[in-house]
C-alpha cells in the first residue's frame, strides 16, 4: 500500500508549491494467486522509496532503452514504468495461468518500484475503437482489444507495486483528424465526432469519464476480492434474454444495464457490495487512477472529484499525451484544473509534460511524479543535455553553437553530437559530470560523434547514460530547493538561462539523415518514415547487412499498405474523372450534331 | 627485428601441440591461447569498454580500413591513437586493411604497388600501399599490427596463388622498412600460399628470415573445405618458430578454436560471436540457442547455467525472447554473453593445458556440443587424431 508522509506545508497562493514527500512503498513480495511451481524466494517486507518530486524510468518492453541492467542502475532512479501493451502480445493473458513469478522478478527489477500501465507513457497512440467493455491497445503486432477481465488477469499475474487503471483516453478531436470516420455504431465508436463544443464531442468525453469511473470501481472491487464482473455478466444475460424476446417490452437495453449496475453498485466508502468475496484479493498492489476529461473543463473537474471520492485509490495519473494538439499554456491549465481537485496527500503523476521547464511548472501546480521520456527523446536525436538546476550552474559548457531557437536562452541546454564541430573535441560531454559516459573523461565528444556517424550502438548507450543521469540530478536538485525554499527563485533563473525546449518536429540532423539514407539503401528497406525514431536501428559494420527488426519494419509494411490503398483510391478517382469528362464530351458532340442537323436544310 | 613483446610458455600439452603462455604487450599481459573479439569501428557493437574489461578481455581488434576512413588518420594523430580515442586501456590488434578492401569493394585492383580501389564515399581512386598501411597503423597505435599481404581467396587455384605468396613476402619487406614504431608496436608477418603445402613451406622459410615478433596464418577461413584447412594449419605450426606466438586469422567457431589450439595455434579472432548475437543467437556449451524462436517464450532458465555474464545473471530466456532483435538492449546482452562464452572457453582450454588434462577437456567439449559421436565433424576427428587425440575410440580419462 502506498503511504505518503504528510506534507509539511502547502501555500495556497498564486503559485502552489508542493513540498517533497517521501513515499515508502512496502508491498510484500508475494507469489501469484494461482497454483504455480515457482514461489517467490524472498518473502520479507522490502521497502523501496521514491522521493517526490520524482521520476519513474520509462521503458520499452521492460528495459530502459539502450541501457543494460548494470548501467541502468547507475542513473539514480528508484522506479520503473512498464507498459503492459508492449509485453502482452508475447505473453497472452491466457498464458498467465502458467506465469511463474511477479513481473518484478521476470524483469529483474525487484530493487525498484514497479509501476504498470496499459500504455506507453511517452506518447499517445491513437487507437480506433473502444467500448464499455474494452479498450484498444497497441502492441508491436498491431492493435488488439483488451477487456477488463483480461486486464485484471494480467494484474493478478504481474503483481506490480503500482498499477494504473484501465481508462478510456481520448485525444483532442482536432488533433485526431485523419481518423477514418465513424466506426460501427453498436459497440464501438471512433474518436473524432466533432469538437467538444458541439453536443456530439461532449457526449463522447462524458462517456469516457463515466466508463473510466466504472472500470475504476470494478478494479477496486476486484482488488478486495469481490466479483467485479457480476454486473457486466448480468447485463449480458439481460441482453441475451431480450434478444430472445423473453423480456417485457418497453425497457431499453440501457435501462436493463443500469438496473443491473444499481443492484451491484459498491458502497463507495467501504467498497463492499452484496456479493461475497469470490477470489483472492491483491491488496498489496497500489492503484493509481487515471483522471480524464479531455478538453472539457467541467468534465475534468467531474472526473477528478469523482475519482478522489474513491478512498481506496492510492494515487492519480494525469495524462497530457492525448492533448498534445493544444498549446503548452492550454495543457498546463488543463493540468491545473485536474490537480486542483485532487487530494494533496496522495501522489499525482503526470505523463506528457517532461521537458525541464514543463516539469518545473507542473511541480508548481502540484504534480509529484514524472517519467524519463525527455532524456529518451534527446538520446534518440543524438543530443546530450547540458542544463542543470540551481546548485551547479557553474558546470555549463560554453559551446558556441546555438541550438535553442526559442525563448531567451543565454546558455545551451543541450548539444547535438551529430554536429561537425564536435568531431575534434576531445573532451567529455560535460566537464565534471559524474555520469557513466563522462566520468574521468573516458568517452569524448569526438568519440561519440564518430560513433553516431559510424552508426554504432555505443553512441546511444553513452548518450542515454548521460541524459538519464542529468535528469535524475535535476530532480534531486529540485527536491533540495523545495526544502531550502529556493524553488521559485531557481525555477525562474532556469527558464531565464535555458529558455524552453524547441518543438520536437521529428526532423533529424542533416548528418543523421545522410547516414540513415545510406543504410536504407544498403538494407533495402523502403517506405520507412523518417519520423520513426525508434530504437530499432540496424547496425553497420561494413561487411554485413545485419537486420535489426524493430518498428521500422512494421511501419514500412503499414505504409506500403497505406500507399496501396491511396493508389487505388487515386485510380478510382481518376477513372471517375475520365468518365465524367468523356460523358461531357459525348454530350457536347450530341448537341453539336443536333444543331448541325437542324441547320441542315 | 626489434620486438615489443614477450612470449613466455607456461605449460605444454603432453599429448597435442597445444601450449599455454603469457604474451606481454605494451598495454599489459595477455593469457594465451586467446580469443580476440572484433571491435571493428573502435567499439565492440554496443558494449562499453568497462563491460569488455569486466569480461576479462585483454586484447581486441580494430579495423584499419574502417578507422582510416572514419575518424581518419589526422584525428587519431591529434588525440594520440585508437586506445585513447575509444577509452580502451588494454591491448589492440589491427589488421592491415587489405582483407576489407578485397572483400568489401567491387573494384579493387591489385598491383605490385599496392591495392587500388574506389573510395566508397566519393568514388575516387585510392591506393593502399604497404607504406600507407604502416602509416595508418602507426597512427592507430595498436600493440600488434599486421603486414599488408596480397590476399587471395582460399578457393583460388593456379599461378595467382604463388604470385600472391611472393608478393606478400616483398610487401613484408616494405612494411618492415616503413614501420616507424617497432619499439612500441609489434609487426606480424602473414604466411600465405593458399592450400599448397609446397608454397606454404617456401613462404614460411622466407618470412622466418625476417624475424618478426610474431606470425599469422593467413589466406584461410574463406570457405575452403575444413579438411584441407586443418592440414594447412598443422603444417604451418610444425614449421613456424615455436618461440613466437602463432595467430590464425578469422577463426572462429568454438570447435574450430579447440581443434586449432590442439594443432598449436595461440591467437584467434572472429566476428562470429558478436555478429550472431545481433540476430538473437546465443552460444552455449551445448549448442546455439536461437532466442527469437517462440519455444523460448516460457523457458524461465538463464541462457546458460553457470555463466556469470550480466545477461545470464539478470534475465531468463523467456524475457530475452521478448527483446532480442527488437531492442538494442537485447543485442547488447547477447553480445556480452557470446563474448563471455568465447573468453570462458579459452580460459578453460588454457587451464586444462596447464593442468595437463587438455585431451580430457577436448573429449568433454565435443560430447557436450555434439552429443552423439556420429555427429562429430569428420575434419575435427581427423585433425585431432593427427595430434594423438582419438575422439571416436579414445575415452575420457577419469
Amino acid at each position: 500500500m502506498t503511504q505518503a508522509a504528510a506534507p509539511t506545508a502547502n501555500t495556497a497562493t498564486n503559485t502552489t508549491i508542493s513540498v517533497s514527500t517521501t513515499i515508502p512503498l512496502s508491498p510484500t513480495v508475494k507469489g501469484n494467486a494461482h497454483e504455480h511451481n515457482h514461489v517467490e524466494d524472498n518473502k520479507e517486507l522490502i521497502k523501496r522509496v521514491i522521493e517526490t518530486p520524482g521520476c519513474f524510468m520509462h521503458t520499452v518492453k521492460g528495459t530502459v532503452p539502450h541501457l543494460t541492467p548494470d548501467v541502468m542502475r547507475l542513473q539514480g532512479f528508484g522506479g520503473v514504468h512498464v507498459s503492459i501493451e508492449q509485453l502482452l502480445q508475447d505473453h497472452q493473458p491466457a498464458g498467465f495461468d502458467k506465469w511463474p513469478c511477479t513481473l518484478s522478478k521476470f524483469l529483474n527489477l525487484q530493487d525498484m518500484v514497479l509501476l504498470c500501465d496499459l500504455r506507453d507513457s511517452s506518447q499517445y497512440a491513437k487507437v480506433p475503437i473502444k467500448s464499455d467493455r474494452h479498450v484498444a491497445i497497441k502492441t508491436h503486432k498491431g492493435v488488439r482489444q483488451l477487456t477488463l477481465e483480461e486486464y485484471l488477469k494480467v494484474v493478478r499475474a504481474y503483481q506490480p507495486d503500482i498499477v494504473a487503471t484501465m481508462a478510456d483516453q481520448i485525444a483532442d478531436p482536432d488533433f485526431s483528424s485523419g481518423s477514418t470516420g465513424r466506426g460501427s455504431v453498436s459497440d464501438g465508436e471512433s474518436e473524432s465526432q466533432g469538437s467538444p463544443s458541439t453536443g456530439l464531442g461532449l457526449k463522447r468525453v462524458k462517456r469516457s469519464v463515466d466508463r473510466s469511473l466504472k472500470w475504476l470501481d470494478q478494479i477496486l472491487m476486484d482488488r478486495q476480492g469481490m466479483d467485479a464482473l457480476a454486473a457486466d455478466r448480468a447485463a449480458d444475460e439481460a441482453k441475451r434474454r431480450k434478444k430472445k424476446g423473453t423480456v417485457a417490452g418497453g425497457h431499453s437495453l440501457r435501462d436493463l444495464e443500469n438496473q443491473a449496475q444499481e443492484i451491484l453498485k459498491p458502497d463507495l466508502a467501504t467498497g463492499n457490495t452484496v456479493t461475497a468475496a469470490t477470489s483472492i484479493p491483491w491488496t498489496s498492489v497500489s492503484v493509481f487512477a487515471h483522471v480524464l476529461g479531455s478538453h472539457v473543463e467541467q468534465e475534468r473537474v467531474r472526473s477528478a472529484q469523482e475519482t478522489a471520492k474513491r478512498d481506496a485509490v492510492d494515487g492519480f495519473i494525469v495524462d497530457a499525451n492525448p492533448l498534445q494538439g493544444s498549446s503548452k499554456e492550454t495543457l498546463l491549465s488543463l493540468l491545473k484544473v485536474s490537480l486542483d481537485h485532487l487530494p494533496v496527500e496522495k501522489p499525482r503523476m503526470v505523463y506528457g509534460l517532461q521537458t525541464p521547464e514543463d516539469v518545473l511548472r507542473s511541480i508548481a501546480l502540484g504534480a509529484d511524479l514524472f517519467d524519463t521520456t525527455y532524456p529518451f527523446h534527446l538520446t534518440e536525436d543524438g543530443k546530450a543535455s547540458l542544463y542543470s538546476f540551481g546548485y551547479d550552474n557553474n558546470n555549463i559548457s560554453t559551446s558556441t553553437s546555438t541550438n535553442c531557437t526559442s525563448g531567451v536562452a543565454t546558455t545551451n541546454r543541450w548539444i547535438n553530437l551529430w554536429d561537425d564541430e564536435h568531431a575534434n573535441k576531445f573532451v567529455p560531454i560535460l566537464e565534471d559530470c559524474r555520469c557513466y559516459a563522462c566520468k574521468g573523461g573516458r568517452h569524448t565528444r569526438a568519440y561519440i560523434n564518430h560513433l553516431l556517424k559510424a552508426h554504432e550502438m555505443l553512441a546511444t548507450v553513452l548518450l542515454m547514460s548521460h541524459n538519464m543521469y542529468q535528469y535524475s540530478k535535476f530532480f534531486s536538485n529540485v527536491r533540495q530547493s523545495i526544502q531550502d525554499g529556493t524553488f521559485e527563485q531557481y525555477s525562474a533563473s532556469f527558464v531565464e538561462q535555458f529558455g524552453s525546449e524547441p518543438e520536437r518536429t521529428g526532423e533529424i540532423h542533416a548528418a543523421q539523415a545522410i547516414v540513415e539514407a545510406a543504410l536504407l539503401k544498403r538494407n533495402r528497406l523502403d517506405g520507412s518514415n523518417s519520423n520513426s525514431l525508434s530504437s530499432g536501428r540496424s547496425s553497420g559494420d561494413g561487411d554485413s547487412s545485419s537486420d535489426f527488426e524493430g518498428d521500422q519494419g512494421a511501419m514500412s509494411k503499414k505504409d506500403r499498405a497505406e500507399a496501396r490503398r491511396k493508389l487505388k483510391e487515386q485510380e478510382r478517382h481518376e477513372r471517375k474523372e475520365k468518365n465524367r469528362v468523356e460523358g461531357l464530351k459525348r454530350k457536347e458532340e450530341k448537341q453539336q450534331r443536333l444543331t448541325n442537323e437542324t441547320r441542315e436544310p | 627485428m626489434k620486438s615489443a613483446l614477450k612470449w613466455d610458455v607456461v605449460a605444454k600439452c603432453g599429448t597435442t601441440k597445444a601450449r599455454a603462455a603469457v604474451l606481454t604487450l605494451p598495454h599489459g599481459p595477455v593469457n594465451a591461447p586467446v580469443f580476440m573479439p572484433v571491435g571493428t569501428q573502435g567499439t565492440l557493437k554496443g558494449i562499453t569498454p568497462d563491460q569488455i574489461e569486466g569480461l576479462g578481455c585483454q586484447i581486441m581488434l580494430n579495423n584499419t580500413y574502417h578507422l582510416g576512413l572514419r575518424p581518419g588518420q589526422e584525428l587519431l594523430d591529434t588525440c594520440g591513437g585508437a586506445h585513447v580515442f575509444q577509452g580502451w586501456n588494454r591491448n589492440l590488434l589491427t589488421d592491415s586493411g587489405g582483407f576489407q578492401m578485397v572483400s568489401l569493394l567491387k573494384l579493387a585492383e591489385i598491383t605490385e604497388k599496392g591495392v587500388q580501389f574506389e573510395s566508397p564515399h566519393d568514388g575516387s581512386l585510392m591506393l593502399l600501399t604497404p607504406e600507407h598501411s604502416m602509416s595508418l597503423q602507426n597512427s592507430i597505435g595498436a600493440d600488434i599490427m599486421m603486414q599488408l599481404d596480397d590476399v587471395v581467396s582460399s578457393l583460388t587455384t593456379g599461378p595467382r596463388v604463388e604470385e600472391a605468396m611472393w608478393r606478400s613476402i616483398r610487401w613484408l619487406d616494405r612494411c618492415i622498412k616503413a614501420h616507424k614504431k617497432p619499439e612500441s608496436q609489434n609487426l606480424f608477418a602473414i604466411i600465405q600460399g593458399g592450400l599448397d603445402p609446397a608454397l606454404r613451406k617456401q613462404c614460411i622459410e622466407e618470412m622466418v628470415k625476417r624475424d618478426t615478433p610474431g606470425y599469422a596464418i593467413g589466406g584461410l577461413s574463406g570457405g575452403e573445405e575444413k579438411d584441407k584447412f586443418w592440414r594447412v594449419v598443422s603444417q604451418c605450426t610444425d614449421l613456424m618458430p615455436r618461440e613466437k606466438p602463432i595467430y590464425c586469422m578469422g577463426v572462429g567457431y568454438a570447435e574450430d578454436l579447440v581443434v586449432c589450439v590442439a594443432l598449436g595455434v595461440d591467437m584467434f579472432d572472429c566476428v562470429f560471436p558478436t555478429r550472431t548475437a545481433r540476430f538473437g543467437n546465443a552460444l552455449t556449451a551445448t549448442g546455439t540457442l536461437s532466442l527469437r524462436q517462440a519455444k523460448f517464450k516460457d523457458d524461465f532458465r538463464p541462457i546458460e547455467e553457470g555463466c556469470d555474464c550480466i545477461a545470464c545473471k539478470s534475465y531468463t530466456r523467456a524475457y530475452l525472447y521478448t527483446i532480442v532483435t527488437k531492442e538494442t538492449v537485447g543485442c547488447h546482452l547477447i553480445s556480452i554473453h557470446n563474448t563471455a562464452y568465447q573468453l570462458r572457453l579459452m580460459r578453460q582450454v588454457r587451464e586444462s593445458i596447464i593442468e595437463d588434462r587438455f585431451p580430457q577437456f577436448i573429449h568433454k567439449f565435443f560430447k557436450d556440443l555434439f552429443v552423439e559421436k556420429t555427429a562429430y565433424p569428420e575434419w575435427a576427428v581427423n585433425a585431432l587424431k593427427s595430434v594423438n587425440v582419438d575422439l571416436i575410440q579414445g575415452e575420457e580419462q577419469p
